[in-house]
C-alpha cells in the first residue's frame, strides 16, 4: 500500500514538473545559424530585446514613417521623423537633446520634404537626402544650414533625368556618395565641394538564357512590352573607417546583394566558402534594405521578407542571426534601418514609428570579442574564447576553425587536423595534414627506410628464387 | 583454386582487352558469377570511396551517406545498360547473347576497382596542392572502363568501330526510354489503385 501511494505521489510530482517546466529567458525568436552544407542549425541566440521607443515615450510627438536614422561616433542616435520633415537626435539614456525642424536658407525658412536618408560625420555635420526637395542638405552640428547639393549635372545624364536621392553617405575624405530612386548606373557620387564627379560600382546586368529565347522569338511590338534588361539598383550604403562603401539591392535573384566597393568601385567583398552574404538558404530569398558596418569589418544587413539582421564578419562567415517580424516586443513590422554602437543594435520600425534596441548576450559578447582577436590576428588569444563559445554552442564552425588555426601556429598540427575537420575548413586541413606529413615522415624516417630496403631485398630474393626454380624445371624438362 | 583462376582471368581481360573478349565469347572462359563478384565489388568500392576517401577531397555529407543508394547508382544502371543493349542489339544483328553481354560488361568494371582501392587510400595522404592527382586517376579508371566496354560491345556483337559506338549511344538513350516507361508505368499504376480505393471508399459509405 504505502509503496503504491509513493509511486503515485511520484508520478504526480513528476507531471508536475514536466507540466510547469522552469521558464526559460523569454526571447520572441529562435537564434540559429547556417553549417557548412548550407543546413539551418540551432545556435544561442546573441542579441536579445533591451528595451523599445517611440517618440510619445519620449516626449517628442509621435514618429510619422521613419526612414532612417543614424549613430553617430559620439553615442547619440539621429532619428530622421520623414513624415514630420524633422530629425531628432536622442543621447544614450534616450533623451532628446534636440530636434530639427527647418533651417534659415539664404535669409528664407526651408525645410525637408519628405527625406529618407541622413548621414552625420565625424565633425557631426549631418547630410540628408532630402527626397522629394530633390536635393541633399548639409547642417552643422547646431542644426544651422551650409550647404545644399541638387541634381548631377553632367552631359552623361539624360535631360529626362529626375534626381531623388535616397541615401547619403559622406567618406573621410568629404566625398559624398548617394544612392538615388530609379539610378540603375550605380552611386552618385559628388566631390568635397558637391560637383558631380560620376558613378561608381554599377551592379551588372543579370543574363538569363531563357529571357534571351523570348527576346529572340518575339516580335518587336512584344519586345516593347518586355521588362527590359537593366542592372539593379542599389538601396542603401554605408560606409567603413577605411573608406570602403558597402552596398545592398534588394533583388532576391542576385548573388551578391552585398558589395564592398573600393574607391575606383570594384567589389572587394571576402566571400569565404561556397555561401556569400545572402541571408536565409531557403527558396523565398532575403531582400536586404539596410546595411550596417561596425568595427574589425564585421558588418550586418537588414532583411525585410523575414525581418532578420544577418551579422557576418569580413570574411563572410554567417555570425549570427537574431529579429523577426512579428507583433511581439523585439520583432518587426516594417523594418527599415539598422544602426549598432558598441555591443547595442538598434532597428528602426518605419509601421510602428519604433527604435528597438538589443543588447548583447554572454553568447554574443563572446562571439563579438573572439571574432575581433580573430581578425586582428589575435589567433592564440581567440582560441580561448573560442572555446568558451564551443562551450555554450558545439555546432558552432567559425569556433573550430579559429582554434585550428590557433594549434596550427602552434606546431600541435594533428590536434590542428581535428579541429579543422570539425569546422570544414579545408584549405587549412591541408596546410595541417602538410605539416603533419612532414613531421611524421621525419620522425619515423628510419623505420620507413628500414621497410622499404627489406621490401626490396625480400623482393629481389623471391625473384631470383623463381627464376632458379624455372631454370631447374626446365632443365628437368630437357633432360 | 578454379575461383582464382577465373579471377586471374578477368585481369588478363583488363589488360590485354582484345584477346580477352575474344577468348570470353568464343573459348568459353567469362563466367557469369566472376561479372557479378565485380559488380558486388564494385558496388563496395564506391561505398568505401564514399565513406573512406581522404577529407581534402571527400564533399560527402556524413549524414547523407546511405549504402543502399549505391544499388541506385550502380546495379541499377548496370542492369539498364545490359537490358537496354540486349535490346537493341537483338534489332541490329547483334550476336551477342544476354549472358554474354552481362560478362562483358560486369569484367569491364574491373579497372574500377583496381584503381579505386588505391586511390582511396592515396587520398588519405595527399593535400589540397596534390588532390588534382587523385581526379586524373579517377578520370583514368573511367576511361578504361569505357575503353573496355567497348572493345568488349564490339567483341560480342562482332561490330564495326562506327556501329560499336553508334550501338553505345543508342543504348544510352534507350536506358532513358526504360526509366521514361517505368515512371510512366508507376504513376498509371498509382492512378489506377486510387482510382480503386476511391470506388471501394464511396461504395463503403454509401452502404
Amino acid at each position: 500500500m504505502k509503496i503504491k501511494l509513493s509511486i503515485v505521489i511520484l508520478t504526480a510530482a513528476a507531471m508536475l514538473i514536466g507540466i510547469y517546466p522552469k521558464p526559460a529567458l523569454a526571447s520572441p525568436y529562435e537564434g540559429y545559424t547556417y553549417s557548412y552544407w548550407g543546413e539551418a542549425v540551432n545556435s544561442p541566440i546573441a542579441y536579445l530585446p533591451s528595451k523599445t521607443v517611440t517618440g510619445q515615450e519620449i516626449g517628442v510627438g509621435a514618429w510619422a514613417a521613419p526612414s532612417d536614422m543614424f549613430a553617430a561616433s559620439d553615442g547619440n542616435l539621429y532619428v530622421l521623423d520623414s513624415g514630420n520633415a524633422r530629425i531628432v537626435v536622442l543621447n544614450r539614456e534616450w533623451k532628446a537633446v534636440r530636434e530639427i525642424k527647418g533651417f534659415q536658407n539664404n535669409g528664407k525658412e526651408d525645410g525637408f520634404n519628405n527625406p529618407e536618408g541622413i548621414f552625420v560625420t565625424e565633425a557631426g555635420h549631418i547630410y540628408v537626402a532630402d527626397t522629394d526637395n530633390r536635393r541633399v542638405v548639409e547642417l552643422d552640428g547646431s542644426g544651422a544650414f551650409v550647404r545644399e547639393i541638387g541634381a548631377p549635372q553632367s552631359e552623361v545624364i539624360s535631360s529626362s533625368f529626375e534626381y531623388y536621392p535616397r541615401k547619403v553617405i559622406v567618406d573621410k575624405a568629404g566625398r559624398i556618395y548617394v544612392v538615388a530612386r530609379g539610378v540603375f548606373e550605380g552611386i552618385i557620387e559628388f566631390d568635397g565641394d558637391g560637383r558631380f564627379t560620376g558613378f561608381m560600382g554599377t551592379n551588372r546586368v543579370q543574363f538569363d538564357p531563357v529571357d534571351l529565347f523570348w527576346k529572340t522569338v518575339s516580335t518587336k511590338e512584344q519586345r516593347e512590352k518586355l521588362i527590359r534588361f537593366v542592372p539593379i539598383e542599389f538601396n542603401n550604403a554605408d560606409v567603413d573607417a577605411d573608406g570602403f562603401i558597402y552596398t545592398t539591392t534588394a533583388d532576391k535573384q542576385s548573388d551578391t546583394p552585398v558589395k564592398r566597393l573600393n574607391p575606383s568601385g570594384i567589389d572587394v567583398l571576402r566571400v569565404n566558402g561556397n555561401i556569400g552574404p545572402i541571408g536565409d538558404l531557403s527558396r523565398e530569398r532575403s531582400a536586404f534594405i539596410d546595411i550596417d558596418v561596425s568595427g574589425n569589418g564585421v558588418y550586418r544587413t537588414l532583411d525585410s521578407t523575414r525581418g532578420r539582421i544577418f551579422t557576418y564578419n569580413e570574411d563572410g562567415n554567417l555570425l549570427y542571426v537574431i529579429g523577426q517580424m512579428g507583433n511581439q516586443r523585439g520583432t518587426f513590422k516594417n523594418p527599415v534601418a539598422i544602426e549598432s554602437f558598441d555591443n547595442r543594435i538598434f532597428v528602426l520600425d518605419r509601421d510602428l514609428g519604433r527604435i528597438t534596441e538589443f543588447a548583447a548576450t554572454e553568447f554574443g559578447k563572446l562571439v563579438n570579442e573572439a571574432n575581433r582577436l580573430y581578425s586582428i590576428g589575435k589567433h592564440n588569444d581567440a582560441a580561448k574564447l573560442w572555446e568558451e563559445v564551443l562551450r555554450l554552442d558545439a555546432n558552432y564552425e567559425m569556433a573550430y576553425i579559429g582554434i585550428g588555426k590557433s594549434l596550427l601556429r602552434q606546431g600541435e598540427y594533428k590536434q590542428a587536423m581535428t579541429y579543422l575537420k570539425l569546422g570544414n575548413d579545408r584549405e587549412y586541413y591541408s596546410k595541417a595534414l602538410t605539416k603533419y606529413r612532414r613531421e611524421y615522415m621525419r620522425d619515423n624516417f628510419g623505420l620507413f627506410m628500414t621497410g622499404a630496403i627489406a621490401l626490396l631485398l625480400a623482393v629481389m630474393a623471391a625473384r631470383r628464387f623463381a627464376r632458379t626454380r624455372k631454370e631447374g624445371m626446365g632443365q628437368d624438362a630437357v633432360a | 583454386m578454379r575461383l582464382l583462376k577465373e579471377m586471374k582471368y578477368s585481369l588478363h581481360v583488363a589488360f590485354h582487352p582484345f584477346d580477352g573478349f575474344w577468348d570470353l565469347k568464343y573459348e568459353n572462359k567469362g563466367k557469369l558469377r566472376i561479372a557479378l563478384i565485380i559488380l558486388l565489388a564494385v558496388t563496395v568500392t564506391m561505398i568505401l570511396n564514399r565513406q573512406y576517401a581522404g577529407y581534402v577531397v571527400n564533399y560527402n555529407h556524413p549524414l547523407e551517406l546511405n549504402s543502399i543508394d549505391e544499388l541506385k547508382y550502380i546495379v541499377l544502371p548496370f542492369l539498364l545498360w545490359c537490358i537496354a543493349n540486349w535490346s537493341l542489339t537483338t534489332l541490329m544483328d547483334g550476336e551477342g547473347k544476354f549472358k554474354e553481354i552481362v560478362i562483358a560488361t560486369g569484367y569491364a568494371m574491373l579497372p574500377l576497382i583496381l584503381v579505386y582501392l588505391p586511390n582511396i587510400l592515396l587520398s588519405n595522404f595527399i593535400t589540397l596542392r596534390e588532390s588534382s592527382f587523385y581526379y586524373l586517376l579517377e578520370s583514368a579508371a573511367g576511361l578504361w572502363f569505357i575503353w573496355l566496354l567497348f572493345i568488349g560491345t564490339m567483341t560480342v556483337h562482332q561490330y564495326t568501330v562506327t556501329k560499336t559506338i553508334a550501338t553505345m549511344l543508342l543504348t544510352v538513350v534507350v536506358m532513358g526510354v526504360i526509366i521514361f516507361l517505368g515512371l510512366l508505368f508507376f504513376s498509371l499504376i498509382q492512378q489506377i489503385v486510387s482510382f480503386a480505393y476511391t470506388i471501394y471508399q464511396e461504395l463503403s459509405l454509401r452502404a
